[in-house]
């Protein structure tokens, strides 16, 4: 194998491999190959320096035991998996659209859960909360975001 | 978008109001007639950013924005986050509260299938076995508000340990409840299944894969409709679930029906779930003296877990994430229903629109869970 995991154990002892960004493609493409066809979660933890990624998988064949991968990211990029996992289109989106990660060769990376426009990332640790955004209706019927309440009425 | 009269599609706006979306989710349909060419589920009306409120409070306190992600099946939501929650704090819960805990989050789970059932017999056109759904359920909300105080969000169990112990009235009405039960289950899964139209409404409809069902990371009642045997009570038994006799109902015919049968089998499984509890249900004190009140607050963590339970819905993950102070540092929530509804575009190609409200109702959507 052409790259390096460390492998742990996590607080309630699953097994945890841990990689650099540059080959996670490649690891998660011969876990599948293995018979991880099951991905249960991208979750993405916001450490202030760093964003980890970690991903849960499942291997059906074996009653769903689980694998937890982990990587990280200083600069907010990430190979993106979808092509390898059709649920992670969607996880990909949400950690985008909270975390601000942004997946490469992600086929539709859009915000899903909050609407387009929206300023800032909510679950960064160092995102605003007393800033209050307003959804509003342009002419055309498309929602856009702005911070003046009355704009657009 | 160019002139509808040139175009051979037709672009359509269903919901986010919409009877047959079960609460906000908006579909972009694209149509040719009334063949549904492509749809696009968009979500988020509901969006409350339950993990970053989580963030910002105690661990125990974090519960009731749970309560209000899967409103109709609120105990097993609750369940969900104390498992993860648990160990995160080594926090062990007495014999009895594990007992206890599954008698509840059961009895959750046969209203929440009920209130499908009624949901989607409303998507096809049936309007008398809501009636009969309803009066079950609020049986059991009964019975949740004599033994909670609350008839949905219950906040019931804490962590460590559950808010008040059953006595003996309670057991006792819990058992005539389930002696009548399943006369009143049987007489509702006919209204259904006795229904030409409902069959032919649902038969050989929506038919998923299982290879395309696992991609999809679908589970649940809807992967288990599909052929595949995954149900976390077994595969990875929490509480005390590997001392419970039960079995795992699948289904091989991956359609619509097949979900239907199934969720009806799982009720018929939770039944004889919580009577075996019943019978069990060892003696002890109700919380561990290590949460009690005083001291909740200042339970602190440290570390990563990540703890898998069956919700109503599906596989209900929360990834928790502790940094030693009294406040959980990330708080993750895999929603059963958001994994479950991405494969509806898949499902969705080429079927009529009435065959799509089956689909669509078939994955058993609850809006609070889905936005979280």
């Amino acid at each position: 194998m052409a790259y390096e995991i460390k492998e742990e154990k996590s607080k309630d002892g699953r097994k945890v491999y841990r990689i650099d960004r540059d080959h996670l493609v490649e690891l998660m493409n011969d876990l599948k190959k293995e018979g991880y066809d099951h991905l249960s979660l991208i979750s993405a933890v916001d450490f202030r320096d760093r964003i980890e990624v970690v991903y849960h998988l499942e291997k059906s064949s074996d009653n769903f035991s689980m694998l937890v991968v982990k990587t990280e990211t200083k600069d907010n990029h990430m190979p993106s998996v979808a092509s390898i996992w059709e649920s992670a289109n969607w996880d990909e989106r949400e950690q985008y659209d909270m975390m601000g990660v942004i997946f490469d060769g992600h086929p539709d990376l859009r915000r899903i859960l909050l609407p387009e426009g929206w300023n800032g990332y909510p679950l960064r640790k160092d995102y605003d909360m007393s800033k209050v955004q307003y959804v509003n209706m342009d002419e055309e019927g498309n929602d856009y975001v702005s911070f003046d309440p009355g704009d657009g009425w | 978008m160019e002139s509808n009269l040139t175009n051979k599609y037709i672009e359509l706006n269903m919901g986010p109001q919409h009877p047959s979306t079960h609460g906000v989710l908006r579909l972009k349909l694209t149509l040719d007639g009334e063949t549904v060419k492509k749809v696009e589920p968009v979500i988020g009306y509901l969006h409350r950013n339950a993990e970053k409120i989580c963030e910002l409070d105690f661990y125990c306190d974090a519960l009731i924005y749970f309560d209000r992600m899967d409103y109709v099946g609120a105990m097993n939501m609750e369940l969900g986050y104390l498992e993860a929650a648990e160990k995160l704090l080594n926090i062990e819960p007495p014999e009895r509260v594990k007992w206890i805990r599954v008698i509840m989050a059961e009895l959750n789970r046969i209203a929440s299938h009920l209130v499908w059932a009624g949901a989607f017999g409303l998507d096809l056109g049936m309007l008398t076995p809501f009636f009969y759904v309803f009066e079950e359920r609020e049986k059991i909300l009964n019975l949740f508000t004599e033994i909670t105080g609350s008839r949905q969000e219950t906040n019931y169990m804490s962590i460590g340990g559950v808010y008040q112990d059953f006595n003996d009235k309670i057991i006792f009405k819990i058992k005539e409840f389930l002696n009548e039960f399943p006369k009143k289950l049987d007489e509702v899964y006919n209204l259904f299944v006795k229904n030409d139209v409902f069959i032919s409404r649902t038969k050989n409809i929506g038919i998923l894969e299982p290879e395309v069902a696992l991609s999809y990371g679908v589970t649940g009642p809807m992967l288990r409709a599909s052929g595949i045997p995954y149900d976390v009570r077994k595969d990875e038994p929490y509480l005390v679930y590997d001392k419970i006799n039960f079995t795992v109902p699948i289904s091989k015919k991956k359609d619509v029906l097949a979900r239907f049968i199934v969720r009806f089998e799982e009720m018929r499984q939770s039944v004889k779930i919580i009577q075996q509890a019943l019978d069990k249900l060892p003696d002890g004190p109700f919380f561990n003296p290590k949460a009690k009140k005083s001291l909740m607050i200042r339970l602190r963590g440290e570390g990563d877990v990540y703890a898998r339970t069956e919700s109503t819905k599906g596989e209900f993950g929360v990834y928790i994430v502790g940094d030693g102070s009294v406040k959980p540092y990330r708080v993750h929530v895999r929603s059963p229903a958001f994994k479950n509804l991405s494969v509806l575009p898949y499902l969705s190609r080429d079927v009529l629109i009435a065959d799509m409200v089956a689909i669509s109702g078939s994955i058993d959507l609850v809006f609070g869970e889905v936005d979280r």
